[in-house]
């Protein structure tokens, strides 16, 4: 009996060993791109990944409809290139595997270009600029320097390069691993600030401003990250990528991206 | 980087991390799960009226609350009634909650399965209803309710990952940020999942132990 239960587990071991094996072997990047799009080779509809509570970029609205200026962005080029799109929410932290396994097509939705995802994923040219915020409670003492000392238990969403920032002050031995709260979307981490369960977020700054409004929160100070957000595309998906970067092209030279730009309040430093 | 030396260099030490906390939750919350289980069973079968309806609602309102919500409620919810939980009191709180929730329902139908007489007969030899539960009918009731409660508990180590949900960065959370940061997602998933597979292939041991160290000679399991 126990020597059946002994081979059991080897044989599960086995197995699982061959499919860590698998995992190893990565395929080497198709770097040809084409300069020229067919407008043939695009498919009918795609599918956009979201996180689907990141005011302004994208959110959902009560009526379960999704919105934001990256919707609407996506809605324009897809109209103008001719196919379809289809927005769907996905854990942020899980957004790049579920690009890379095929569930969605693109991530549309404020995502900043940074080198470990571009090892990953391609990324279209950028399209915006944005620092990462600060945020404290409206009584709170902390100074913007107290912060970057690592000097205060913080909170933003897992995942993001808001908490690369703040991994960046726990690797220069500044901060505890364990100031680091994270979590699954930033109005959570607006919420634990407000519950005084962390002394301050980092985290994008248009979204900072969305999510503290109306709370007894106030943003001191900016990280000058400069970053930028790109649309990520898988690496293969070559004509994907060139007609998205045709169609940012497009929507940059439109009056129309300065209306959006306005009508959300996205006004580059 | 070679696989097997982000495995030895970076996963693990962080799983390690993580496992010692999900250790923590479980060995917080078990317990107390099955003592307020057994109190509340035993609400359930002999208390008076209003014992039993607090122990039915009890159980109703745990079994029916998803845990994920209940430790949303407890982490984010209480403090806007000034009540503010660390993550892990918050955690352990709700383990306890759904863990004592279950687990009565796997001693009352232990206690279900003695017969009524020996009840009565514990009175006609002079004990008191007190006496009678606490020294006739639990000690064989709980012996049976073994292989339910072990069940329970192996729920209990899998769903500790939830305490990541509020921050509480158990084996899966830290599992997680690996994963994230490095984009390991499949080695990572791979070495948490047989992490908790070695976790509950030692409790069934361990419980198998148990059942037969506890064993009554002549009282045979589950059957009359």
């Amino acid at each position: 009996m126990q020597r059946k239960i002994l081979g059991l587990l080897v044989l599960l071991l086995a197995g699982c060993v061959l499919l860590a094996g698998c995992t190893g072997t990565t395929p080497a990047p198709n770097t040809t791109t084409t300069s020229s799009v067919n407008q043939s080779d695009l498919k009918d509809s795609y599918i956009i990944g979201i996180d689907n509570a990141y005011k302004p970029f994208s959110y959902q609205e009560k009526d379960g409809s999704f919105n934001g200026f990256d919707i609407e962005s996506s809605k324009w080029i897809a109209n103008k290139l001719g196919f379809k799109v289809e927005h769907q929410a996905v854990a942020w932290d899980g957004m790049i595997p579920a690009l890379q396994a095929k569930k969605i097509d693109m991530v549309y939705s404020g995502m900043t270009i940074l080198e470990e995802r571009k090892a990953q994923v391609a990324f279209s040219k950028p399209y915006l600029k944005i620092n990462q915020s600060v945020a404290v409670r409206d009584d709170s003492t902390l100074t913007f320097d107290d912060i970057m000392a690592g000097k205060a238990v913080i909170g933003t969403q897992r995942g993001t390069s808001g908490e690369a920032e703040v991994q960046k002050l726990i690797d220069a031995g500044k901060m505890p691993a364990s100031n680091l709260k994270t979590f699954d979307n930033f109005p959570l981490a607006i919420q634990a600030l407000v519950n005084k369960q962390v002394d301050a977020t980092v985290y994008d700054k248009p979204s900072t401003i969305e999510a503290i409004a109306g709370q007894p929160v106030k943003i001191i100070g900016d990280i000058d990250t400069n970053e930028q957000y790109g649309i990520a595309i898988r690496k293969e998906d070559t004509v994907l990528l060139d007609a998205m970067n045709r169609g940012l092209d497009l929507l940059m030279a439109d009056p129309y991206w300065d209306e959006l730009k306005a009508k959300y309040n996205l006004t580059e430093t | 980087m070679d696989q097997l030396a982000f495995i030895a260099d970076i996963l693990l030490p962080a799983l390690w991390g993580g496992l010692l906390v999900t250790l923590q939750l479980i060995a917080a919350a078990a317990p107390f799960g099955v003592l307020i289980g057994a109190g509340i069973a035993v609400g359930r079968v002999y208390g008076s009226r209003p014992v039993q309806y607090f122990s039915r609602a009890y159980v109703a309102f745990f079994k029916g609350c998803p845990l994920l919500l209940l430790l949303f409620i407890l982490y984010f919810g209480l403090p806007s009634a000034g009540i503010s939980l660390s993550p892990f009191t918050a955690s352990v709180l709700g383990f306890i909650f759904c863990n004592s929730a279950y687990d009565s329902e796997y001693i009352r139908g232990a206690i279900k399965s003695i017969r009524e007489g020996q009840f009565t007969a514990g009175l006609a030899l002079g004990m008191t209803r007190g006496q009678v539960i606490r020294n006739v009918i639990l000690p064989q009731a709980l012996r049976r309710a073994i292989p339910g409660l072990v069940n329970e508990f192996v729920y209990l180590i899998k769903y500790s990952s939830l305490a990541y949900m509020i921050t509480v960065i158990e084996l899966t959370g830290a599992g997680k940020m690996v994963a994230t940061r490095y984009f390991t997602y499949n080695e990572t998933f791979l070495v948490i999942g047989l992490v908790y597979l070695s976790l509950v292939t030692v409790t069934t041991i361990g419980a198998h132990l148990l059942e037969r160290r506890v064993a009554v000679p002549g009282m045979a399991s589950g059957r009359h």
